[in-house]
């Protein structure tokens, strides 16, 4: 009773982020702006592993814990490719994913983007050239941006995902 | 039965038969024993090694073993401390053993596959990794294969399509989930037969990423060996490298110095915090408790952003190398991982207490994706999940590697099998696994890091507990190059158990089981 009669009258505060990180803040503010002026305020991005280690997809999750958190910045991961503008891509692409990226693809509205996130996803990495992979996510879809890395940090998928802000615009300002 | 003596050839003629006299076995590197048995022997040999409760913990192929055929499977069973690998020599038919041991059927489909092995009397002759769009009798891992890229994709037409099984009946409907999942997942396919809200049914296809990881390692340097290893599974980097350096140590005699097997332990046991880490949240996620979720996906960055510091990497690669580590960790970075491990523990145990003082956590947890123990055999259960259903297993205590004979983990197995036993086994684990740690840095001898020996050829059998349980390779080492290298980490035989979880729960708690199963897709799907 004496609890549910403090828990009624204590202050309703979230608690404190647990560290606050300069850098992430800089590039969240920038990134904040550029969603808010490229894309209207929110930024949808729809992942698509065609064949990682699964370190990538672990560094994208990363994204949504509470040191990064980029929800703030405007940025949502959508769990369908219909709500998506933007498509990451992860690991080469295999012969077995081939017929579901096409499809994840094309469920995608127009205009839409593709960002390659890591070495494998950029160009075929490690598994360039064997029987079982295609190669990296261009031999599927126009990639936009490639992130390279074995897998890149979460910091380097934010800087990243910043330079894609200037591509689309000038992308978004070329289509009709 | 009593548990076979440990020395001598006898215990293999007790449970085989008298016929097999010694110097048909021949002892590996890593005391696993090798016997060449005959087609016809092969079926009575395994019924036996059933009887015995021998467990199959591998099957695979590999060509040019012997002069006799053309191709070699190996069936390696494992009971305790015993491992007993049976060698046939076959020339494109064998016969299958998928109703004695369950856990064969997805080896023989992977070898049928593979090398174009027909088993006589499986139960299930689908294809495995190989799905629509490869050509039929395309068998890539034989050595008459180039490892190029593929030609033409075959269209999937309809009669090509992959049969699953069908449910019949009133009220029974299909919901096929995958390969793209909602969340930022690794694809794999479900087809969930459901009445009303409960599973009646499910199968599970994988194999979409299979990227041809042991091809790529064929005709390599061992050094090579490395970078495939830890692209097995990116969060179990060090267990699979730690698994493919250990057996070119033992096939080499390569003594690796004591301050790298304490170096690389203490790598290995960070790595399963993090994974364990990774489920909690995970789990905590898909009951819908963020407020929980995120007490642990706060301590996963923070050991994250330390393995960073101390190693260069976030998921600790580049490490582990033949002969023992290819870094040390200066004494002061030890020591701060120590101030780091005292303030994790206090801030996990307060992430704890919230969650298992919730009730929402408990009503979802308790009672759900029941795993019982009379699956562990039968599939190969290892791991936590096998520990949450009171299974024995663990390769540190079981077949101990390294210095984990002086620092054996205590296994303490939970009974209930639930996602609750599982969430509380990991919580329990990782508290060992900080204490193992704090004791590792207070002992850690000086001295070299690295023994450069050359690798020498030869063949061996190699096993690490990962995170996710028992992950085996077996390397073997011709003209300095790898001529093969088999993985089959803990994934592959715990995701099996997934079909049997889930019957009779609820769609909705499908992700809880399958994140507090924590199954790697890319360790599967190689």
């Amino acid at each position: 009773m004496v609890n549910a009669i403090t828990c009624l009258f204590r202050k309703k505060v979230t608690g404190g982020s647990p560290v606050t990180d300069d850098e992430i803040e800089m590039i969240g503010r920038k990134l904040r702006c550029e969603v808010d002026r490229v894309f209207g305020h929110s930024l949808a991005i729809r992942e698509l592993d065609t064949g990682s280690d699964n370190a990538a997809e672990i560094e994208i999750n990363n994204l949504t814990n509470p040191f990064y958190d980029v929800e703030r910045f405007g940025i949502s991961f959508v769990a369908s490719p219909r709500h998506a503008d933007v498509l990451m891509v992860t690991g080469a692409v295999t012969h077995n994913m081939v017929v579901a990226a096409q499809k994840t693809y094309a469920a995608m509205p127009s205009p839409k983007f593709v960002v390659a996130v890591g070495d494998d996803a950029c160009n075929g990495g490690i598994f360039a050239g064997t029987y079982a992979v295609l190669g990296g996510a261009d031999k599927l879809f126009p990639v936009d941006l490639k992130i390279p890395g074995n897998p890149p940090n979460p910091m380097e998928i934010l800087a990243g995902l910043l330079a894609l802000m200037k591509k689309a615009e000038g992308k978004l300002h070329q289509d009709p | 039965m009593a548990a076979p003596p440990p020395n001598g050839n006898d215990w293999i003629r007790e449970l085989l038969g008298p016929s097999f006299a010694d110097e048909r076995i021949t002892n590996g590197p890593a005391r696993e024993y090798y016997v060449p048995v005959e087609e016809h022997e092969f079926v009575p040999a395994a019924e036996a090694l059933c009887r015995y409760k021998f467990v199959l913990i591998g099957l695979f192929a590999c060509e040019g073993f012997s002069d006799r055929a053309p191709c070699s499977l190996f069936s390696v069973f494992e009971k305790k401390e015993h491992i007993l690998i049976l060698i046939r020599h076959v020339n494109g038919h064998a016969a299958s053993v998928a109703g004695l041991f369950p856990s064969a059927s997805w080896f023989e489909r992977e070898c049928r596959d593979g090398f174009g092995i027909q088993f006589d009397g499986a139960f299930d002759t689908r294809r495995l990794f190989l799905h629509e769009t490869y050509p039929d009798n395309f068998h890539p891992l034989r050595k008459s294969f180039r490892n190029q890229p593929a030609g033409e994709e075959i269209p999937i037409s309809p009669e090509r399509e992959y049969l699953f099984r069908v449910v019949n009946g009133e009220g029974v409907y299909q919901v096929p989930v995958g390969p793209v999942h909602a969340g930022i997942i690794e694809p794999g396919h479900f087809r969930f037969s459901v009445i009303g809200e409960t599973i009646f049914n499910l199968e599970i296809r994988m194999f979409y990423k299979h990227r041809g990881i042991e091809k790529l390692a064929e005709g390599r340097l061992p050094d090579d060996g490395l970078r495939i290893a830890e692209a097995v599974s990116g969060d179990e980097s060090v267990a699979n490298t730690t698994a493919f350096c250990m057996a070119a140590e033992k096939i080499s005699q390569i003594e690796v110095p004591d301050r790298a097997w304490y170096l690389r332990t203490i790598l290995l046991e960070m790595e399963r915090i993090v994974s364990h880490l990774n489920d909690q949240a995970g789990m905590l996620v898909d009951i819908a408790f963020p407020l929980g979720a995120n007490q642990f996906a706060v301590l996963r960055e923070e050991c994250v952003r330390t393995n960073g510091r101390l190693t260069g990497s976030r998921f600790l690669r580049d490490m582990i190398c033949i002969g023992g580590v290819s870094k040390d960790i200066s004494g002061s970075a030890l020591d701060d991982l120590v101030v780091f491990l005292q303030q994790f523990r206090k801030g996990y145990r307060v992430g704890l207490k919230i969650v298992l003082s919730t009730t929402s956590v408990i009503d979802r947890f308790a009672t759900t994706g029941v795993i019982k123990k009379s699956l562990l055999r039968p599939l190969n259960i290892t791991g936590p999940v096998a520990r949450a259903s009171g299974g024995n297993v663990d390769v540190r205590v079981n077949h101990p590697y390294g210095i984990y004979d002086r620092y054996a983990p205590p296994i303490k197995p939970l009974r209930d099998g639930d996602v609750l036993s599982r969430f509380t086994l990991k919580a329990a684990e990782i508290m060992d696994s900080v204490d193992l740690i704090e004791r590792l840095v207070a002992e850690i001898p000086g001295g070299e890091i690295c023994s450069s020996a050359p690798v020498k050829d030869g063949y061996t059998l190699s096993m690490v507990e990962s995170a996710r349980g028992q992950n085996l390779c077996w390397v073997w080492i011709r003209n300095g190059r790898i001529d093969r290298y088999k993985v089959r980490t803990a994934s592959f035989c715990n995701w099996l158990a997934i079909e049997h979880a889930i019957q009779g729960n609820i769609v909705p708690d499908f992700p809880v089981i399958n994140k507090s199963m924590n199954l790697s897709y890319a360790g599967t799907d190689l």
